[in-house]
Protein backbone atom coordinates (compact mmCIF):
# COMPACT_ATOMS: atom_id res chain seq x y z
CA UNK A 1 0.00 0.00 0.00
CA UNK A 2 2.76 2.40 0.96
CA UNK A 3 4.60 1.60 -2.25
CA UNK A 4 1.44 2.23 -4.21
CA UNK A 5 0.98 5.67 -2.60
CA UNK A 6 4.68 6.48 -3.06
CA UNK A 7 4.51 5.80 -6.75
CA UNK A 8 1.20 7.35 -7.55
CA UNK A 9 0.48 10.22 -5.15
CA UNK A 10 1.33 12.80 -7.79
CA UNK A 11 -0.99 11.28 -10.39
CA UNK A 12 -3.82 11.10 -7.85
CA UNK A 13 -3.22 14.66 -6.67
CA UNK A 14 -3.01 16.03 -10.20
CA UNK A 15 -6.15 14.13 -11.15
CA UNK A 16 -8.06 15.80 -8.32
CA UNK A 17 -6.60 19.28 -9.00
CA UNK A 18 -7.31 19.06 -12.73
CA UNK A 19 -10.82 17.79 -12.08
CA UNK A 20 -11.49 20.84 -9.89
CA UNK A 21 -9.95 23.13 -12.51
CA UNK A 22 -12.08 21.61 -15.26
CA UNK A 23 -15.23 21.74 -13.16
CA UNK A 24 -14.56 25.42 -12.50
CA UNK A 25 -13.94 26.18 -16.20
CA UNK A 26 -17.00 24.22 -17.23
CA UNK A 27 -19.32 25.99 -14.79
CA UNK A 28 -17.99 29.45 -15.62
CA UNK A 29 -18.18 28.99 -19.39
CA UNK A 30 -21.23 26.75 -19.80
CA UNK A 31 -23.63 29.69 -19.64
CA UNK A 32 -21.94 31.42 -22.53
CA UNK A 33 -21.71 28.21 -24.54
CA UNK A 34 -25.44 27.56 -24.06
CA UNK A 35 -26.15 31.16 -25.08
CA UNK A 36 -24.09 30.69 -28.24
CA UNK A 37 -25.99 27.50 -29.00
CA UNK A 38 -29.36 29.17 -28.42
CA UNK A 39 -28.34 32.12 -30.59
CA UNK A 40 -27.17 29.77 -33.35
CA UNK A 41 -30.56 28.02 -33.21
CA UNK A 42 -32.50 31.31 -33.30
CA UNK A 43 -30.38 32.63 -36.18
CA UNK A 44 -30.90 29.39 -38.05
CA UNK A 45 -34.68 29.56 -37.57
CA UNK A 46 -34.70 33.18 -38.78
CA UNK A 47 -32.74 32.05 -41.80
CA UNK A 48 -35.02 29.18 -42.83
CA UNK A 49 -38.37 30.81 -42.03
CA UNK A 50 -38.83 34.50 -42.80
CA UNK A 51 -40.62 37.15 -40.67
CA UNK A 52 -40.69 35.14 -37.43
CA UNK A 53 -41.90 37.16 -34.45
CA UNK A 54 -42.73 34.51 -31.89
CA UNK A 55 -42.17 30.79 -31.68
CA UNK A 56 -44.15 28.00 -30.07
CA UNK A 57 -42.14 24.96 -29.11
CA UNK A 58 -43.78 21.62 -29.89
CA UNK A 59 -42.60 18.04 -29.71
CA UNK A 60 -43.55 15.84 -32.63
CA UNK A 61 -42.37 12.22 -32.62
CA UNK A 62 -39.37 13.07 -30.45
CA UNK A 63 -38.25 16.08 -32.51
CA UNK A 64 -38.52 19.67 -31.36
CA UNK A 65 -40.59 21.65 -33.85
CA UNK A 66 -40.92 25.42 -33.72
CA UNK A 67 -44.26 26.75 -34.89
CA UNK A 68 -43.30 30.18 -36.20
CA UNK A 69 -45.79 33.01 -35.91
CA UNK A 70 -45.57 36.39 -37.63
CA UNK A 71 -46.19 39.89 -36.27
CA UNK A 72 -50.02 39.55 -36.29
CA UNK A 73 -50.01 36.01 -34.90
CA UNK A 74 -50.50 34.26 -38.23
CA UNK A 75 -48.59 31.09 -39.04
CA UNK A 76 -45.52 31.88 -41.17
CA UNK A 77 -43.86 28.49 -41.19
CA UNK A 78 -42.36 25.60 -39.28
CA UNK A 79 -38.78 25.01 -38.21
CA UNK A 80 -37.91 21.41 -37.44
CA UNK A 81 -34.88 20.73 -35.27
CA UNK A 82 -33.66 17.44 -36.75
CA UNK A 83 -30.49 15.43 -36.40
CA UNK A 84 -29.04 12.28 -37.84
CA UNK A 85 -25.86 10.42 -38.64
CA UNK A 86 -22.98 12.40 -40.10
CA UNK A 87 -19.58 11.46 -41.46
CA UNK A 88 -17.79 12.00 -38.13
CA UNK A 89 -20.45 12.86 -35.57
CA UNK A 90 -24.17 13.64 -35.57
CA UNK A 91 -25.36 16.45 -37.84
CA UNK A 92 -28.05 18.78 -36.51
CA UNK A 93 -30.08 20.57 -39.17
CA UNK A 94 -32.92 23.08 -38.88
CA UNK A 95 -35.39 22.45 -41.68
CA UNK A 96 -37.81 25.24 -42.56
CA UNK A 97 -41.23 24.35 -43.99
CA UNK A 98 -43.95 26.61 -45.40
CA UNK A 99 -47.19 27.00 -43.35
CA UNK A 100 -48.94 24.29 -45.39
CA UNK A 101 -45.85 22.08 -45.02
CA UNK A 102 -45.59 21.52 -48.77
CA UNK A 103 -42.45 23.53 -49.50
CA UNK A 104 -38.96 23.57 -47.98
CA UNK A 105 -38.21 27.20 -47.13
CA UNK A 106 -34.58 26.57 -46.26
CA UNK A 107 -32.21 24.32 -44.34
CA UNK A 108 -29.35 25.21 -42.03
CA UNK A 109 -26.85 22.80 -40.47
CA UNK A 110 -26.13 24.16 -37.01
CA UNK A 111 -24.04 21.45 -35.38
CA UNK A 112 -21.69 19.06 -37.11
CA UNK A 113 -18.10 17.89 -37.08
CA UNK A 114 -17.73 17.34 -40.82
CA UNK A 115 -14.24 17.69 -42.32
CA UNK A 116 -13.15 21.34 -42.59
CA UNK A 117 -12.86 22.35 -46.23
CA UNK A 118 -14.99 19.47 -47.49
CA UNK A 119 -17.93 18.26 -45.45
CA UNK A 120 -18.38 21.55 -43.61
CA UNK A 121 -19.75 23.00 -46.85
CA UNK A 122 -23.11 21.50 -45.83
CA UNK A 123 -23.21 24.57 -43.62
CA UNK A 124 -21.18 27.28 -45.37
CA UNK A 125 -20.69 26.21 -48.96
CA UNK A 126 -22.90 27.95 -51.44
CA UNK A 127 -24.82 26.46 -53.22
CA UNK A 128 -25.36 23.19 -51.34
CA UNK A 129 -27.86 24.21 -48.63
CA UNK A 130 -29.56 26.69 -50.98
CA UNK A 131 -30.54 23.85 -53.31
CA UNK A 132 -33.26 22.75 -50.91
CA UNK A 133 -34.91 26.17 -50.71
CA UNK A 134 -38.24 26.35 -52.51
CA UNK A 135 -38.30 22.64 -53.33
CA UNK A 136 -41.45 20.55 -53.09
CA UNK A 137 -41.52 18.82 -49.70
CA UNK A 138 -44.05 16.16 -50.65
CA UNK A 139 -41.51 13.92 -52.39
CA UNK A 140 -38.17 12.55 -51.30
CA UNK A 141 -34.88 14.17 -52.31
CA UNK A 142 -32.18 12.24 -54.09
CA UNK A 143 -28.45 12.99 -54.11
CA UNK A 144 -26.81 13.01 -57.54
CA UNK A 145 -23.20 13.61 -58.59
CA UNK A 146 -24.03 15.63 -61.71
CA UNK A 147 -25.99 18.85 -62.28
CA UNK A 148 -29.56 18.08 -61.22
CA UNK A 149 -31.94 17.06 -64.01
CA UNK A 150 -35.08 16.29 -61.98
CA UNK A 151 -36.94 18.57 -59.60
CA UNK A 152 -35.92 16.95 -56.36
CA UNK A 153 -32.32 16.12 -57.26
CA UNK A 154 -29.68 17.55 -54.94
CA UNK A 155 -26.18 17.90 -56.33
CA UNK A 156 -23.59 16.56 -53.88
CA UNK A 157 -20.67 18.71 -52.72
CA UNK A 158 -17.48 17.75 -54.56
CA UNK A 159 -15.38 15.67 -52.20
CA UNK A 160 -18.18 15.34 -49.67
CA UNK A 161 -20.75 12.99 -51.18
CA UNK A 162 -21.34 11.26 -47.85
CA UNK A 163 -21.90 14.50 -45.93
CA UNK A 164 -24.32 15.65 -48.66
CA UNK A 165 -26.18 12.34 -48.50
CA UNK A 166 -26.42 12.44 -44.70
CA UNK A 167 -27.96 15.92 -44.77
CA UNK A 168 -30.39 14.83 -47.48
CA UNK A 169 -31.32 11.78 -45.37
CA UNK A 170 -32.14 14.07 -42.46
CA UNK A 171 -34.36 16.26 -44.66
CA UNK A 172 -36.07 13.17 -46.12
CA UNK A 173 -36.69 11.87 -42.60
CA UNK A 174 -38.35 15.17 -41.67
CA UNK A 175 -40.52 14.94 -44.79
CA UNK A 176 -41.73 11.40 -44.08
CA UNK A 177 -41.94 11.44 -40.29
CA UNK A 178 -42.71 15.00 -39.17
CA UNK A 179 -44.34 16.76 -42.12
CA UNK A 180 -47.60 14.71 -42.21
CA UNK A 181 -48.17 15.45 -38.52
CA UNK A 182 -47.81 19.22 -38.75
CA UNK A 183 -51.50 19.53 -39.69
CA UNK A 184 -52.51 18.35 -36.17
CA UNK A 185 -50.88 21.43 -34.68
CA UNK A 186 -51.91 24.04 -37.26
CA UNK B 1 23.95 30.03 -14.90
CA UNK B 2 25.59 33.19 -16.28
CA UNK B 3 24.21 32.68 -19.76
CA UNK B 4 20.75 31.54 -18.57
CA UNK B 5 19.04 34.39 -20.41
CA UNK B 6 21.13 33.84 -23.53
CA UNK B 7 20.30 30.16 -23.62
CA UNK B 8 16.59 30.85 -23.02
CA UNK B 9 16.58 33.19 -25.98
CA UNK B 10 18.42 30.63 -28.06
CA UNK B 11 15.94 27.95 -27.01
CA UNK B 12 13.09 30.23 -28.08
CA UNK B 13 14.67 31.04 -31.45
CA UNK B 14 15.44 27.38 -32.11
CA UNK B 15 11.77 26.52 -31.67
CA UNK B 16 10.70 29.20 -34.14
CA UNK B 17 13.41 28.69 -36.78
CA UNK B 18 16.06 25.97 -36.81
CA UNK B 19 13.98 23.46 -34.84
CA UNK B 20 10.55 24.46 -36.11
CA UNK B 21 8.09 21.68 -35.16
CA UNK B 22 6.37 21.66 -38.56
CA UNK B 23 9.05 22.59 -41.07
CA UNK B 24 12.01 20.80 -39.48
CA UNK B 25 10.76 18.17 -37.03
CA UNK B 26 7.63 17.36 -39.07
CA UNK B 27 5.67 16.77 -35.87
CA UNK B 28 1.96 17.31 -35.29
CA UNK B 29 1.07 16.92 -38.95
CA UNK B 30 -2.61 16.14 -38.35
CA UNK B 31 -3.77 19.72 -37.61
CA UNK B 32 -1.16 21.11 -40.02
CA UNK B 33 -2.73 19.26 -42.91
CA UNK B 34 -6.32 19.36 -41.75
CA UNK B 35 -7.14 22.89 -40.64
CA UNK B 36 -4.86 25.15 -42.67
CA UNK B 37 -7.51 25.73 -45.35
CA UNK B 38 -8.10 29.24 -44.03
CA UNK B 39 -5.95 31.79 -42.22
CA UNK B 40 -8.48 32.07 -39.41
CA UNK B 41 -8.53 28.33 -38.71
CA UNK B 42 -4.73 28.16 -38.88
CA UNK B 43 -4.28 31.07 -36.49
CA UNK B 44 -6.78 29.82 -33.91
CA UNK B 45 -5.39 26.27 -34.07
CA UNK B 46 -1.86 27.67 -33.65
CA UNK B 47 -2.86 29.72 -30.63
CA UNK B 48 -4.72 26.85 -29.00
CA UNK B 49 -1.72 24.54 -29.47
CA UNK B 50 0.63 27.24 -28.13
CA UNK B 51 -1.50 27.61 -25.00
CA UNK B 52 -1.46 23.85 -24.43
CA UNK B 53 2.28 23.41 -24.99
CA UNK B 54 3.06 26.36 -22.68
CA UNK B 55 0.85 25.03 -19.87
CA UNK B 56 2.07 21.47 -20.31
CA UNK B 57 5.74 22.52 -20.24
CA UNK B 58 5.13 24.80 -17.25
CA UNK B 59 3.48 22.11 -15.15
CA UNK B 60 5.83 19.33 -16.20
CA UNK B 61 8.97 21.36 -15.47
CA UNK B 62 7.63 22.67 -12.15
CA UNK B 63 6.89 19.11 -10.99
CA UNK B 64 9.86 17.43 -12.68
CA UNK B 65 11.58 16.37 -9.42
CA UNK B 66 8.46 14.57 -8.23
CA UNK B 67 7.51 12.78 -11.42
CA UNK B 68 8.32 9.06 -11.27
CA UNK B 69 9.86 8.00 -14.59
CA UNK B 70 7.41 5.17 -15.28
CA UNK B 71 4.29 7.30 -14.79
CA UNK B 72 5.61 10.32 -16.68
CA UNK B 73 3.67 9.64 -19.90
CA UNK B 74 0.50 9.32 -17.83
CA UNK B 75 1.18 12.70 -16.22
CA UNK B 76 1.96 14.36 -19.57
CA UNK B 77 -1.26 13.05 -21.07
CA UNK B 78 -3.29 14.06 -18.02
CA UNK B 79 -1.88 17.61 -18.13
CA UNK B 80 -2.29 17.98 -21.90
CA UNK B 81 -5.84 16.61 -21.88
CA UNK B 82 -6.85 19.03 -19.13
CA UNK B 83 -5.57 22.11 -20.94
CA UNK B 84 -6.91 20.99 -24.30
CA UNK B 85 -10.35 20.69 -22.70
CA UNK B 86 -9.99 24.20 -21.25
CA UNK B 87 -8.91 25.55 -24.67
CA UNK B 88 -11.84 23.78 -26.33
CA UNK B 89 -14.39 25.17 -23.85
CA UNK B 90 -12.91 28.68 -24.15
CA UNK B 91 -13.13 28.59 -27.94
CA UNK B 92 -16.73 27.36 -27.74
CA UNK B 93 -17.59 30.21 -25.39
CA UNK B 94 -15.78 33.08 -27.10
CA UNK B 95 -15.16 32.02 -30.72
CA UNK B 96 -18.18 29.85 -31.45
CA UNK B 97 -18.05 30.01 -35.26
CA UNK B 98 -14.36 29.13 -35.48
CA UNK B 99 -14.69 26.36 -32.93
CA UNK B 100 -17.48 24.88 -35.04
CA UNK B 101 -15.24 24.98 -38.11
CA UNK B 102 -12.30 23.39 -36.31
CA UNK B 103 -14.65 20.68 -35.07
CA UNK B 104 -12.85 17.62 -33.74
CA UNK B 105 -9.39 19.04 -34.39
CA UNK B 106 -9.25 21.06 -31.16
CA UNK B 107 -9.88 18.03 -28.92
CA UNK B 108 -7.38 16.18 -31.14
CA UNK B 109 -4.58 18.48 -29.91
CA UNK B 110 -4.40 15.94 -27.06
CA UNK B 111 -2.70 13.48 -29.41
CA UNK B 112 -0.47 16.09 -31.07
CA UNK B 113 2.96 14.49 -30.68
CA UNK B 114 4.68 17.90 -30.84
CA UNK B 115 3.36 18.71 -27.36
CA UNK B 116 4.22 15.45 -25.63
CA UNK B 117 7.62 15.61 -27.35
CA UNK B 118 8.39 18.97 -25.69
CA UNK B 119 7.44 17.59 -22.28
CA UNK B 120 9.65 14.53 -22.76
CA UNK B 121 12.63 16.24 -24.40
CA UNK B 122 12.77 19.57 -22.58
CA UNK B 123 10.36 20.15 -19.71
CA UNK B 124 11.15 17.03 -17.66
CA UNK B 125 14.89 17.84 -17.68
CA UNK B 126 15.01 21.64 -17.48
CA UNK B 127 13.91 24.48 -15.26
CA UNK B 128 10.70 26.43 -15.60
CA UNK B 129 12.30 29.40 -17.42
CA UNK B 130 13.96 27.34 -20.09
CA UNK B 131 10.90 25.11 -20.54
CA UNK B 132 8.68 28.16 -21.00
CA UNK B 133 11.09 29.71 -23.50
CA UNK B 134 11.05 26.44 -25.39
CA UNK B 135 7.24 26.17 -25.27
CA UNK B 136 6.74 29.71 -26.56
CA UNK B 137 9.31 29.13 -29.31
CA UNK B 138 7.73 25.87 -30.40
CA UNK B 139 4.21 27.28 -30.13
CA UNK B 140 5.01 30.39 -32.16
CA UNK B 141 7.00 28.35 -34.67
CA UNK B 142 4.00 26.02 -35.05
CA UNK B 143 1.61 28.96 -35.45
CA UNK B 144 3.84 30.64 -38.06
CA UNK B 145 4.14 27.45 -40.09
CA UNK B 146 0.35 26.97 -39.98
CA UNK B 147 -0.14 30.58 -41.02
CA UNK B 148 2.16 30.21 -44.03
CA UNK B 149 0.16 27.19 -45.17
CA UNK B 150 -3.14 28.91 -44.36
CA UNK B 151 -2.28 32.04 -46.37
CA UNK B 152 -1.13 30.09 -49.44
CA UNK B 153 -4.02 27.64 -49.38
CA UNK B 154 -6.78 30.16 -48.75
CA UNK B 155 -5.33 32.66 -51.24
CA UNK B 156 -5.17 30.13 -54.07
CA UNK B 157 -8.16 28.05 -53.01
CA UNK B 158 -10.77 30.64 -52.08
CA UNK B 159 -9.19 33.94 -53.16
CA UNK B 160 -9.70 35.39 -49.68
CA UNK B 161 -7.86 35.85 -46.41
CA UNK B 162 -9.98 35.62 -43.27
CA UNK B 163 -8.73 37.35 -40.15
CA UNK B 164 -10.64 36.51 -36.96
CA UNK B 165 -13.27 39.12 -36.12
CA UNK B 166 -13.20 40.78 -39.55
CA UNK B 167 -15.00 40.20 -42.83
CA UNK B 168 -13.02 37.95 -45.21
CA UNK B 169 -10.54 40.06 -47.13
CA UNK B 170 -10.72 39.46 -50.89
CA UNK B 171 -7.20 39.33 -52.27
CA UNK B 172 -8.21 38.09 -55.70
CA UNK B 173 -10.67 39.78 -58.09
CA UNK B 174 -14.24 38.49 -57.88
CA UNK B 175 -13.88 36.83 -61.30
CA UNK B 176 -11.30 34.46 -59.75
CA UNK B 177 -13.90 32.49 -57.81
CA UNK B 178 -17.00 33.33 -59.86
CA UNK B 179 -15.51 31.94 -63.06
CA UNK B 180 -14.13 28.93 -61.22
CA UNK B 181 -10.45 29.78 -61.64
CA UNK B 182 -9.80 29.18 -57.94
CA UNK B 183 -7.68 26.11 -57.20
CA UNK B 184 -10.25 24.05 -55.31
CA UNK B 185 -7.56 21.41 -54.77
CA UNK B 186 -5.77 23.83 -52.43
CA UNK B 187 -8.59 23.74 -49.87
CA UNK B 188 -8.86 19.98 -50.21
CA UNK B 189 -6.42 17.65 -48.41
CA UNK B 190 -4.06 17.22 -51.42
CA UNK B 191 -3.49 20.99 -51.37
CA UNK B 192 -2.17 20.68 -47.82
CA UNK B 193 0.36 18.03 -48.85
CA UNK B 194 1.46 19.96 -51.94
CA UNK B 195 1.87 23.24 -50.05
CA UNK B 196 3.63 21.57 -47.13
CA UNK B 197 6.07 19.86 -49.52
CA UNK B 198 6.94 23.10 -51.25
CA UNK B 199 7.26 25.06 -48.00
CA UNK B 200 9.46 22.38 -46.40
CA UNK B 201 11.63 22.30 -49.54
CA UNK B 202 12.10 26.07 -49.42
CA UNK B 203 12.87 26.01 -45.71
CA UNK B 204 15.42 23.20 -46.22
CA UNK B 205 17.08 25.21 -49.00
CA UNK B 206 17.33 28.26 -46.76
CA UNK B 207 18.75 26.22 -43.89
CA UNK B 208 21.27 24.54 -46.18
CA UNK B 209 22.47 27.95 -47.39
CA UNK B 210 22.77 29.14 -43.79
CA UNK B 211 24.75 26.08 -42.77
CA UNK B 212 27.17 26.61 -45.68
CA UNK B 213 27.53 30.31 -44.90
CA UNK B 214 28.24 29.52 -41.24
CA UNK B 215 30.96 26.98 -42.10
CA UNK B 216 32.79 29.28 -44.52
Amino acid sequence: MKKFIDESWLVLLMGICFAILLAFTQTSLQGRIDENRARALNDAIAQVVSDVETKEELTIDGNTVYKCLGADGNLVGWAVDASGTGFIDKIRVVVGLSPDGDTITGIKAIEHLETPGLGNKIDTGYPFPEQFTGKNATTQFEVVKHPPSRDNDIQAITGATYSSAYVTDIVNDVITRIRPRLAEHR
Amino acid sequence: MADENGSNLRQFKEGVLSNNPVLVQLLGMCPVLAVTNSVENALVMGMAATFVVVMSNLITSALRHHIKPHVRILIFTLTIATFVTIADLTLKAYMYQVSKQLGAFVPLIIVNCMIICRAEVVAIKNGVGRSLADAFGIGIGFTLALLILGVVREWLGSGTLTIPGLEPFHVMPAAFTENGHNWVIMILPPGAFLTLGVVVAISNQIRARHAKGGAA
